[in-house]
């Protein structure tokens, strides 16, 4: 027997419905990864970012690099910090061109290492998250757009290559320390010249533009990129990255959560992922509905009385004594009009009204004249009396 | 696709073994391998959902406040037995709140090629069709883990009727017909009356009604009595706009006021009237015509059915002249509408003329009682200026009634429970006077 055709009455989707309900997303979802794929391609050329010795971009460091290695420099290139502390000696310049990505652990490892071993320390656009580990005495100040800026100082470096493309981070040094300051904008120096122990020395460089392909060949930028990097005969370039081992480890109370969890039996463990596995199974049970919910066109529901609720509300907040108590005194009239012998549309004259009220209750305590026909009440208070005492005038007449 | 908490507590359970035994991916996957094997088994071996079939049978229609049962009756067509829950789904308003559940959702076991009956009971709460929705199965595998879940389209319409309460009112006013008709002499003649035989006179009876003729013919004195005239034309008028939809109580005026139509059009069946019916707001709503005594009342409780109240203004004209292309001849017009100020001086007034010119004209309105209930508050200021409104808003109602009295037309205003009552007293009362 082949498979019973499905019943006219179900609502289960065929495979061509499936397939025309599908369609479309999967179209935007062939495109988007075609796009996706498209893109990459023909953006992954060899640039590997900014201030890289390998890149070509304008932002990269392939020229400078390049000229250095023609003048016998050996450029070595880390991107960790344990490989960037044992390649440097005191044989070597140390470049570090992201310094705020380290973190202070790894800020205090590199200054502990770098301190007195390694010839030179270059620092680019180091700012304030990095200074008080790296510069200790050093502060940055606001920072300034890079221009063509003079060199203003004595040190030969500076005075050699001339006017440079400097700006970024400006330092300011304690009074009485012995750093030259170049290249100052508005009285601050964008470049530092801060001296160790030994020959050893550290230089703090507002702004990494003289070292990008782009610009070594303008002004003296070659110049001073040169004299910088090339004093010694190693160059570490060190390019900080975020993957680096060293950034997560070591930082206090990570190893108590490690012993934590080395701490519970390993039963406990396989047997919690376990019972998460039963959760995921208890919420697909009762996440799935027996069938949607059934929508309904209610009908309005609204009290026919609202208007009239409107307007209480409405006299209250104006509050139309005067209006209210017209009204009363009105319906009042109207209604003991017909008791008294008097023609409804003579009810609301107080000629007619008042005397056929006086001679039916002589002796009533009321003032009829004052209640029915009287000006509007001063407060809530007289409000809520003049009712009253309405009520108790019609009682009066019709029990009379 | 669906799982039950047997799989969850089975997972749950898996933990132990997990835990105590084997803590590592090898006893992760010792216990699930088997767990998913056994959940793919079971949902291939659940009976199939889509080839399911049903057949539905039972009321279509059912008065407000009562029960209807709907048969549904499923088919199994395949080799394996059918162990299901299954949802009959209706809108919610088809059962009393918090009774879904328990109403719509049965379990049932169907072998295979057997067919079962289940039977949904429903309890509507408003009047109109409820439309059957869809019926959801789940089908369970035979280790009740894993089941097919599926739906149906059966439909199945099930027509909620007014409940038409006023008819208690019935038997008391077909009473004061009989006396109104000829059998006894009280009547005077009037307009709307017709000769209908002699008989003797008693004393007591109006000299004037004693045919001389007659009595020169016999020995004893004759009389003539009249009976009010049949197969009058009576054309009930609904005015389903949006002052028919405020609620009175908690039910739409609307609804008081077909209660009314239909005591008033039961009444006058019987009475050997014609009976049509009109709704309208701005456009013809539903409509009976011409149909006979004993149908007419069925004919009437089923276009009233599904009628809701539209929130546009009716337009006075249209009704007019609707009504007056429905009334070719002299007609009673019972127009049941609300006596708010704007809508009757602007709307009816004007075109009020035209209809009272030919016919006679009854307006009949639901009042509400909660207005009496606030212009009775006395104590605080808040009372006060609630009782303030309302005496403006009766003040109002009873200047309107006057406006129309002055056109000839003769109002109905009563709050909904006395308002079908009302409204047959005074259809009698007109009767009586040769009105019609």
């Amino acid at each position: 027997m082949s498979r019973p055709a499905t019943s006219a009455t179900s609502t289960a989707a065929s495979a061509r419905r499936l397939w025309t309900r599908a369609r479309g997303a999967a179209l935007v979802l062939a495109l988007v990864l075609i796009g996706g794929l498209v893109l990459a391609t023909m953006r992954s050329s060899d640039s590997h970012g900014a201030l890289d010795p390998r890149s070509a971009d304008p932002n990269g460091s392939r020229a400078v690099a390049e000229l250095l290695e023609a003048r016998g420099v050996t450029i070595t290139l880390v991107t960790t910090l344990d490989e960037a502390t044992t390649a440097a000696d005191s044989d070597a310049t140390l470049l570090v061109t992201t310094p705020d990505l380290l973190t202070e652990p790894q800020q205090s490892a590199l200054r502990r290492a770098v301190t007195g071993s390694v010839g030179r320390t270059v620092l680019v656009g180091a700012g304030h998250p990095s200074l008080s580990v790296l510069a200790p005495g050093v502060t940055s100040a606001t920072s300034v757009p890079v221009e063509n800026r003079a060199p203003s100082c004595d040190l030969a470096a500076a005075t050699r290559a001339g006017s440079v493309d400097l700006g970024g981070e400006r330092y300011r040094t304690a009074p009485g320390s012995t750093a030259d300051s170049c290249y100052p904008a508005d009285g601050l120096p964008s470049l530092v010249r801060l001296p160790g122990p030994d020959t050893t020395d550290t230089v703090l460089l507002g702004s990494p533009d003289i070292l990008h392909n782009d610009r070594l060949d303008q002004q003296g930028n070659a110049s001073l990129a040169l004299q910088l990097l090339g004093s010694r005969p190693h160059l570490v370039w060190y390019l900080p990255s975020l993957t680096d081992a060293s950034a997560t480890a070591d930082t206090p109370g990570d190893d108590t959560t490690g012993n934590f969890l080395a701490l519970i039996p390993s039963g406990w463990l396989w047997g919690t992922l376990q019972l998460a596995i039963a959760a995921l199974l208890a919420a697909i049970w009762r996440g799935r509905r027996l069938g949607p919910l059934v929508t309904e066109r209610l009908p309005v529901a609204l009290r026919a009385s609202e208007a009239t609720e409107g307007r209480a509300r409405l006299y209250r907040k104006a509050n139309a004594r005067d209006r209210a108590a017209s009204v009363l005194r009105t319906a009042t009239r109207t209604r003991i009009a017909p008791l008294l012998g008097v023609p409804v549309q003579d009810a609301h004259s107080s000629e007619r009204l008042l005397p056929a009220l006086s001679a039916r209750l002589p002796e009533t305590t009321a003032d009829p004249r004052n209640l029915l026909f009287g000006p509007a009440p001063a407060d809530d208070a007289a409000l809520i009396r003049l009712a009253d005492q309405l009520d108790a005038l019609e009682r009066e007449v019709r029990t009379s | 696709m669906a799982l039950t908490g047997r799989t969850a507590l089975i997972a749950a359970l898996g933990s132990l073994p997990v835990g105590v035994l084997a803590p590592s991916w090898a006893g992760m996957l010792a216990v699930n391998a088997p767990l998913s094997l056994a959940i793919l088994c079971d949902y291939a071996l659940a009976a199939p959902v889509r080839t399911l079939q049903f057949t539905r049978s039972g009321d279509t229609s059912v008065r407000l406040g009562d029960a209807a049962d709907v048969q549904l009756t499923v088919t199994n067509p395949s080799r394996r037995t059918l162990r299901a829950q299954l949802r009959d789904a209706w809108p919610p308003s088809s059962w009393l709140p918090g009774t879904e559940q328990t109403s719509s959702r049965h379990r049932l076991t169907v072998p295979a090629g057997e067919r079962r009956r289940l039977t949904t009971s429903l309890r509507p709460t408003r009047r109109g069709d409820r439309h059957a929705e869809r019926i959801t199965v789940r089908s369970y595998g035979p280790l009740g883990l894993a089941a097919r879940q599926g739906n149906h389209e059966v439909p199945w319409t099930v027509r909620v009727l007014p409940p038409f309460t006023s008819r208690k009112h019935l038997p008391s006013r077909l009473a004061r017909l009989r006396e109104l008709d000829g059998r006894t002499s009280v009547l005077t003649r009037g307009e709307g009356t017709e000769f209908d035989s002699l008989r003797e006179y008693v004393p007591g009876d109006d000299t004037r009604s004693i045919d001389w003729r007659a009595t020169a013919r016999q020995t004893t004195v004759a009389v003539r009595t009249w009976r009010p005239e049949r197969d009058r034309h009576i054309l009930i008028v609904l005015d389903t706009g949006r002052t028919s939809a405020g609620r009175v109580g908690d039910v739409p005026r609307l609804d008081a006021s077909m209660d009314a139509a239909l005591l008033l059009t039961a009444l006058a069946s019987r009475a050997g009237d014609r009976v049509d019916l009109l709704a309208y707001d701005r456009r013809l709503r539903a409509q009976v015509q011409g149909r006979s005594a004993r149908d007419v009342l069925p004919t009437v409780v089923d276009a009233l059915a599904p009628l809701e109240p539209e929130l546009v203004e009716t337009d006075a004209r249209g009704l007019a002249a609707t009504a007056l292309a429905r009334a070719p001849r002299r007609s009673l017009i019972v127009l049941l509408t609300s006596l708010d100020e704007a809508p009757i001086e602007e709307g009816l007034l004007p075109v009020l003329p035209q209809l009272a010119q030919r016919h006679t004209v009854l307006v009949a309105s639901v009042a509400d009682p909660h207005i009496a209930d606030m212009a009775a508050k006395r104590g605080a200021i808040e009372g006060v200026y609630e009782a303030a409104a309302a005496t403006q808003t009766r003040v109002q109602r009873s200047r309107t009634a006057e406006q129309l009295h002055r056109h000839g037309v003769t109002v109905v205003d009563a709050s909904p429970d006395t308002l079908a009552p009302a409204l047959a007293d005074a259809y009698l009362a007109l009767k009586a006077a040769g009105r019609l």
